[in-house]
C-alpha cells in the first residue's frame, strides 16, 4: 500500500481512525454530548473530504476504487452518519447510552458502508459488507434494557451469520471458475465458453441469496419488520438508508461488470423485484406498528430500485443512483421524525402513539407528512421524481410488465401511507406530555424535507452529477 | 399590450397563490388575519385573470401567452405554460370561484392558517393544470391540486371524512399513475422515432404512433381523465368525497376539478392520439347519456340535499361529455361554456346547502322545509339556482346545454333526442329539491339568521354571473371560436364504427 493509497483512501481512514480515537476517548472521557458531537464532526469532516479531495489514484491494492462514483457514495453515507449521530443526541442520553461507544460504531458502520460502495474485488466486498454488519449487530442490541433489542439483533445475527456463510461460499465458487477476486474478470466466469460455468452460476446466485438478505428482498426478508422494531430508531435509521444503500451501489458495480451472465441473472432479479413489490405490500397493509409498516414498505421500495438495477445501461444505474439518494434522505427524515417523538419512557411506535400528534405539534407532523408522501412517490417530491426517472429507465428496457406491478404496487402503498398521515392528523381529546424537538433534530428533519423537495423540484443538478458518475 | 409579453404573467399567476400560502402559515397565530390574507390573495389572483380576460377576450388562433424555459435538462422536461382561449375561461373561472370558496370558509376556525394555505396551494395547482403544456409539468399540477383537496376533506370534512378522502385520493391516483406510464411510454416512442428527448405538447403531438401503441396510450390517458371528470361509471368516489368535504371543498370539487378531466381530454388526450380519438368519441356518447338519466335517477332518491346536488352534478357533466362526443363547433363551444356555466350553479347551490347547514346542522331533506317562509333571501337565491340548474331560459345552464343539444342534432340527432329527455329529469330532481327544502310546513322551531352580509356577497355575485352567461354568452364565446375550430382540425372526425347513429 503507498502513500497514494492512503491519501485515496483518507475520507474511510477518517471514519475508521476517529471510531478508534472515540473509543478510547469514552473510556477515560464519559462525556456524552461532547463525544457524539466529535463523532458527528469527524464524519463531516470524511464528508468534506471525500467531496473536495481529488484522489490521486484511481483504485487502491486492487480492493477498492477511488473513482467518483465511489467517493459519492462515500460522501452520503458519511453524510447519514452525521445525522444519525445528531438525532441520537437525546435519544441516548435518555436512554444512558455510552457515547463512545455509540459514536464509534456508527462512525465505524459508515466507513463499512463507504468501503462496500467502493469495492471493486470480491474481497472488498466480503470486506465492507461484514464490517458494517458486524457493527449493526451491536448497534441493534445497544439498548440493554430493551428485550426486543436483544431479540432482534439475535435474529439479525443468526441469519446474518447464514448469508455471510451464503456470501463466503458464493465468493468461492467464483473465484474456483474464474480464478480472480477483481469482479471485471470475475465476471468473465459467466462465460458461456468457460469451463466452470455451472460452478459460477451457482457462486452468483449465492451472493445474490447473501446480498438479498441485506436488502430484505423477498423471500429474505422476514428478519426486517422485527429488526425494524427492535432496533433503536437512529439505528434503524442507519440499517435502512446505509446499509441498504451500499448494497444497492455495489450491486451497479456488479450488474455495470456482467455482460453475458445478465440475460440468465435477469429472470431472477425479476422474480426477486415482482414478489418484493407485491409481498410487502401486502404485508405492509396490515400493519398496526409503524415500525414494522416501514420495514415492510421498505421492501417494496427495494422492488423498485431493484427494477431500476435490471433496467441494464446508465439509464438505470443514473435511475438507481438518484432514487437511492432520494430513498436516504426520505427515509432519515422519517426516522428523525420518530425520534423526535420518542420519550425517555419508550419509542411512539404504534400509530394510535401518533393519533392528532400532527395538529399538536404542525412542524413536526408536516414534515412526517411529507416524508411519507414522498415515500409513496407524491409529487412535488424526491420520491415522484426518482420513481419517474426508475420508470423512464425500466419501460425503455421493455421491462412493461413489472412496470406496471410497480404501478399497482405504488397506488396500493399510497394507502398505506396515508393511513399514517390520517391518524397524524385526526383529532384527539387527549394531550399527551410530549417534548419540543430539540434543535439538532430540528435541523436533521429541517435537512432531510429541504432535500425531499429540492430534489423533487429541481432534480436537473443532481441527475447531471449522477451521470458523470457512473462507472 | 406590448408589456404583456414581456412579465411572465403566466408564472406570476401559478405562483401568486404560493405566496400567499406562504403567508398564511407565517401567520398561524391570528386567524383573522389568515382569512383576510387569503382573500386578499384570491382576490388578486382573480383580478389578475379578469384582467387576462379583458386583454384577450377577442380570442385568436395559437396561443394568446406562452412561458417556456429549460426545467429538468437531462430528461428533456421544461418549464411550458401556455394560454389559449380555453384555457383562459377556465383560468377565470378558478379565480373567480376560489374567491367564493375563501369567502364561504370565513367561519372556519381550527387551524385555519393551514386550511386558507391549503386552499391557496390548490389554486395553484388547478391554474397550472390549465395553462402547463408539458406533459411532465402538467401531472406535477395534477397531482399537486389533489393533496390539498385530500387533507381538507380529511381534516375539516363531516363524520364519514376519512374513507371518503381516502376513496377519492385513490381513484384519481389511479388513474393518474396509469397516465404517467403513459406518458413515457408516449416519450420514448417520440425518442424512437428519432425526435429529441421531449414532454412538451407540440413535440409530442407530430409523433407517429404505431397502431398497436395508439388505443393502449390514449385509453390510460381516458381513463385519468374520465375518472375526474367522472364519467359512469368510474363516479362512485364524487357523491362520498362530496357529501364529506366542507363547503368549500364541495365548492371547488365540483367548480373546478371536475373541470380538469375535460380540460386534460381537449388539451392532451385527444390532440395527442387523433385516430384513437376519433374513433373513440362515439363510444364517449354512450356512458355520458347513460350518466344523465341513471344520475338523475339517483339524485332523485337522495334524502341527503348535498348528495343530491353532487349527483346532479354527474348528470350535468354527462352533458358536457355528450358535446365533446357530438364533435362540431356549437357543441365543442357549448361544453366549455358549460363547464362555466355548471362551476357557477354547482357552486352556489353547494355554498347555499353549506349556509343552510350552518343554521339547521342537518342537510336531510325531510327534516328541512318552509325555508322561503323563514329566512326568504336565502330561499330566493336558492330557487333561482336550482331554476338555473334545472336550464331555465334567461339563466346560465340553459346556454350550455341548448348549444350542446343544437350541436348534437346536427351530427348525431338521436343522442341530441335522447339527451333532450334527461333536460326533462333534470327538472324532476331539481324540483324534488325545491319542494323539500323551500315549501311545505316548517318543520324545526329554532330561530335562523337570514344571510349576513359575507352571504349575501357571494351570491349576488354568483347570481350576477349566472345572470351574465344566460343573458349575454357571446364575450365568453368569442375567445372560444379560433382555438375550437383548431381542435376540430386536429381530430377529424371519421364515421363512427359499425355506424353508430
Amino acid at each position: 500500500m503507498t502513500w497514494n493509497d492512503l491519501i485515496a483512501l483518507s475520507p474511510i481512514l477518517i471514519l475508521a481512525l476517529s471510531s478508534a480515537a472515540l473509543l478510547l476517548a469514552g473510556a477515560w472521557w464519559p462525556r456524552r454530548q461532547a463525544l457524539m458531537g466529535l463523532g458527528c464532526l469527524a464524519a463531516l469532516s470524511a464528508a468534506l473530504v471525500a467531496g473536495v479531495l481529488e484522489p490521486p489514484t484511481e483504485e487502491i491494492s486492487a480492493l477498492f476504487s477511488a473513482g467518483p462514483y465511489a467517493r459519492y457514495f462515500t460522501l452520503l453515507w458519511s453524510l447519514v452518519a452525521a445525522l444519525t449521530l445528531l438525532i441520537s443526541l437525546r435519544y441516548g442520553r435518555e436512554r444512558r447510552f455510552s457515547a463512545g461507544e455509540y459514536s464509534a460504531l456508527v462512525l465505524f458502520a459508515a466507513a463499512g458502508m463507504a468501503l462496500l460502495s467502493s469495492a471493486i474485488s470480491l474481497v472488498g466486498l466480503f470486506l465492507g459488507l461484514e464490517a458494517f454488519t458486524l457493527v449493526l449487530y451491536i448497534l441493534i442490541a445497544f439498548h440493554r434494557r430493551e428485550e426486543r433489542g436483544a431479540e432482534a439483533a439475535l435474529k439479525y445475527l443468526v441469519l446474518g451469520a447464514v448469508a455471510t456463510g451464503f456470501l463466503a461460499f458464493g465468493i468461492a465458487l467464483i473465484y474456483t471458475s474464474s480464478g480472480t477476486f477483481l469482479l471485471p474478470e470475475a465476471l468473465a466466469g459467466l462465460d458461456p465458453q468457460g469451463g466452470l460455468r455451472p460452478l459460477a452460476l451457482l457462486g452468483w446466485g449465492m451472493l445474490l441469496v447473501a446480498l438479498g438478505f441485506k436488502l430484505s428482498l423477498v423471500p429474505f426478508h422476514l428478519w426486517t419488520p422485527d429488526v425494524y422494531q427492535g432496533a433503536p430508531v437512529p439505528v434503524t435509521g442507519l440499517l435502512a438508508t446505509g446499509s441498504k444503500g451500499a448494497v444497492l451501489a455495489v450491486l451497479v458495480t456488479l450488474g455495470a461488470g456482467l455482460e453475458s451472465g445478465w440475460a440468465e441473472l435477469r429472470p431472477l432479479l425479476g422474480v426477486l423485484c415482482a414478489l418484493s413489490l407485491l409481498v410487502g405490500t401486502l404485508c405492509a397493509l396490515r400493519q398496526d406498528n409503524l415500525k414494522r409498516l416501514l420495514a415492510y414498505a421498505a421492501v417494496v421500495q427495494m422492488g423498485y430500485l431493484l427494477l431500476a438495477l435490471m433496467a441494464e445501461g446508465g439509464a438505470g444505474s443514473g435511475a438507481l443512483i438518484f432514487y437511492l439518494t432520494a430513498y436516504v434522505v426520505m427515509s432519515l427524515g422519517v426516522f428523525a421524525v420518530i425520534a423526535s417523538f420518542s420519550s425517555a419512557a419508550g419509542e411512539a411506535q404504534a400509530l394510535e402513539d401518533y393519533r392528532g400528534l400532527g395538529l399538536r405539534h404542525p412542524l413536526r407532523g408536516a414534515a412526517l407528512a411529507v416524508f411519507l408522501l414522498a415515500l409513496a412517490g407524491i409529487p412535488p417530491t424526491a420520491g415522484f421524481m426518482g420513481k419517474f426517472v426508475i420508470f423512464v429507465a425500466a419501460l425503455e428496457a421493455g421491462l412493461v410488465l413489472l412496470v406496471v406491478v410497480g404501478v399497482v404496487a405504488s397506488l396500493i402503498s399510497v394507502y398505506y401511507y396515508l393511513r399514517v398521515v390520517i391518524v397524524l392528523f385526526s383529532p384527539d381529546a387527549e394531550e399527551a406530555g410530549l417534548s419540543p424537538a430539540r434543535g439538532e433534530e430540528s435541523f436533521v428533519i429541517a435537512f432531510c424535507l429541504a432535500a425531499t423537495l429540492i430534489l423533487g423540484i429541481l432534480p436537473g443538478p443532481l441527475l447531471g452529477v449522477i451521470a458523470a458518475l457512473i462507472p | 399590450m406590448t408589456d404583456m409579453t414581456s412579465i411572465p404573467w403566466l408564472t406570476i399567476l401559478v405562483f401568486l397563490p404560493l405566496v400567499g400560502a406562504l403567508l398564511c402559515l407565517l401567520s398561524w397565530h391570528s386567524a383573522a388575519l389568515c382569512r383576510w390574507l387569503a382573500l386578499a390573495t384570491s382576490w388578486g389572483v382573480f383580478t389578475l385573470t379578469a384582467g387576462l380576460f379583458a386583454a384577450f377576450r377577442q380570442g385568436g388562433a395559437g396561443w394568446l401567452l406562452y412561458e417556456d424555459h429549460a426545467w429538468i435538462a437531462p430528461l428533456g422536461i421544461r418549464y411550458t405554460l401556455g394560454l389559449d382561449g380555453i384555457s383562459l375561461l377556465l383560468v377565470l373561472l378558478t379565480g373567480f370561484l376560489m374567491v367564493v370558496a375563501v369567502l364561504v370558509s370565513w367561519r372556519v376556525t381550527r387551524f385555519s392558517a393551514a386550511y386558507f394555505a391549503l386552499l391557496l396551494g390548490m389554486e395553484a395547482g388547478i391554474l397550472g393544470v390549465f395553462l402547463a403544456l408539458d406533459l411532465v409539468l402538467f401531472y406535477l399540477f395534477w397531482e399537486l391540486m389533489l393533496i390539498p383537496m385530500l387533507f381538507l376533506i380529511g381534516i375539516w370534512g363531516h363524520a364519514g371524512r376519512a374513507p371518503a378522502a381516502v376513496k377519492f385520493f385513490l381513484f384519481t391516483l389511479a388513474g393518474s399513475l396509469l397516465m404517467l406510464i403513459a406518458i413515457i411510454g408516449l416519450h420514448l416512442v417520440h425518442v424512437e422515432a428519432g425526435g429529441a428527448p421531449s414532454f412538451a405538447l407540440e413535440a409530442l403531438r407530430g409523433t407517429a404512433l404505431p397502431a398497436r401503441v395508439e388505443p393502449w396510450l390514449y385509453a390510460a390517458f381516458l381513463l385519468a381523465f374520465a375518472l375526474k371528470v367522472p364519467l359512469l361509471p368510474l363516479h362512485t368516489w364524487l357523491p362520498d368525497a362530496h357529501t364529506e368535504a366542507p363547503t368549500a371543498g364541495s365548492v371547488i370539487l365540483a367548480g373546478l376539478l371536475l373541470k380538469t378531466g375535460v380540460y386534460g381530454l381537449l388539451r392532451f388526450g385527444l390532440p395527442l392520439f387523433p385516430n384513437a380519438a376519433a374513433a373513440s368519441l362515439p363510444w364517449l356518447a354512450v356512458p355520458a347519456l347513460v350518466g344523465i338519466f341513471y344520475a338523475a335517477w339517483i339524485a332523485y332518491v337522495q334524502t341527503d340535499a348535498k348528495r343530491l346536488v353532487a349527483y346532479a352534478s354527474v348528470a350535468h357533466m354527462g352533458f358536457v361529455v355528450l358535446g365533446l362526443a357530438a364533435w362540431n363547433q356549437t357543441a365543442l363551444e357549448g361544453s366549455i361554456l358549460q363547464l362555466l356555466s355548471h362551476g357557477i350553479t354547482t357552486a352556489a347551490l353547494f355554498a347555499l346547502v353549506g349556509m343552510i347547514d350552518e343554521r339547521a346542522h342537518t342537510r336531510r331533506l325531510d327534516e328541512l322545509g318552509g325555508l322561503w317562509g323563514r329566512v326568504p333571501r336565502l330561499g330566493f337565491f336558492f330557487l333561482l339556482f336550482c331554476l338555473a340548474a334545472l336550464g331555465l331560459p334567461g339563466l346560465n345552464n340553459f346556454v350550455g346545454e341548448i348549444m350542446i343539444l343544437i350541436g348534437a342534432f346536427q351530427t348525431r340527432p338521436w343522442w341530441g333526442a335522447a339527451a333532450f329527455v334527461g333536460v326533462v329529469f333534470a327538472a324532476a330532481y331539481m324540483l324534488r329539491l325545491v319542494q323539500a327544502v323551500l315549501w311545505g310546513p316548517p318543520r324545526r322551531r329554532d330561530f335562523w339568521p337570514d344571510l349576513d352580509v359575507r352571504e349575501g356577497v357571494v351570491l349576488v355575485a354568483l347570481a350576477l354571473a349566472a345572470l351574465w352567461i344566460g343573458l349575454y354568452p357571446a364575450p365568453l364565446l368569442q375567445p372560444l371560436q379560433a382555438p375550437v375550430a383548431d381542435l376540430l382540425g386536429q381530430v377529424p372526425l371519421g364515421p363512427g364504427p359499425g355506424g353508430v347513429p
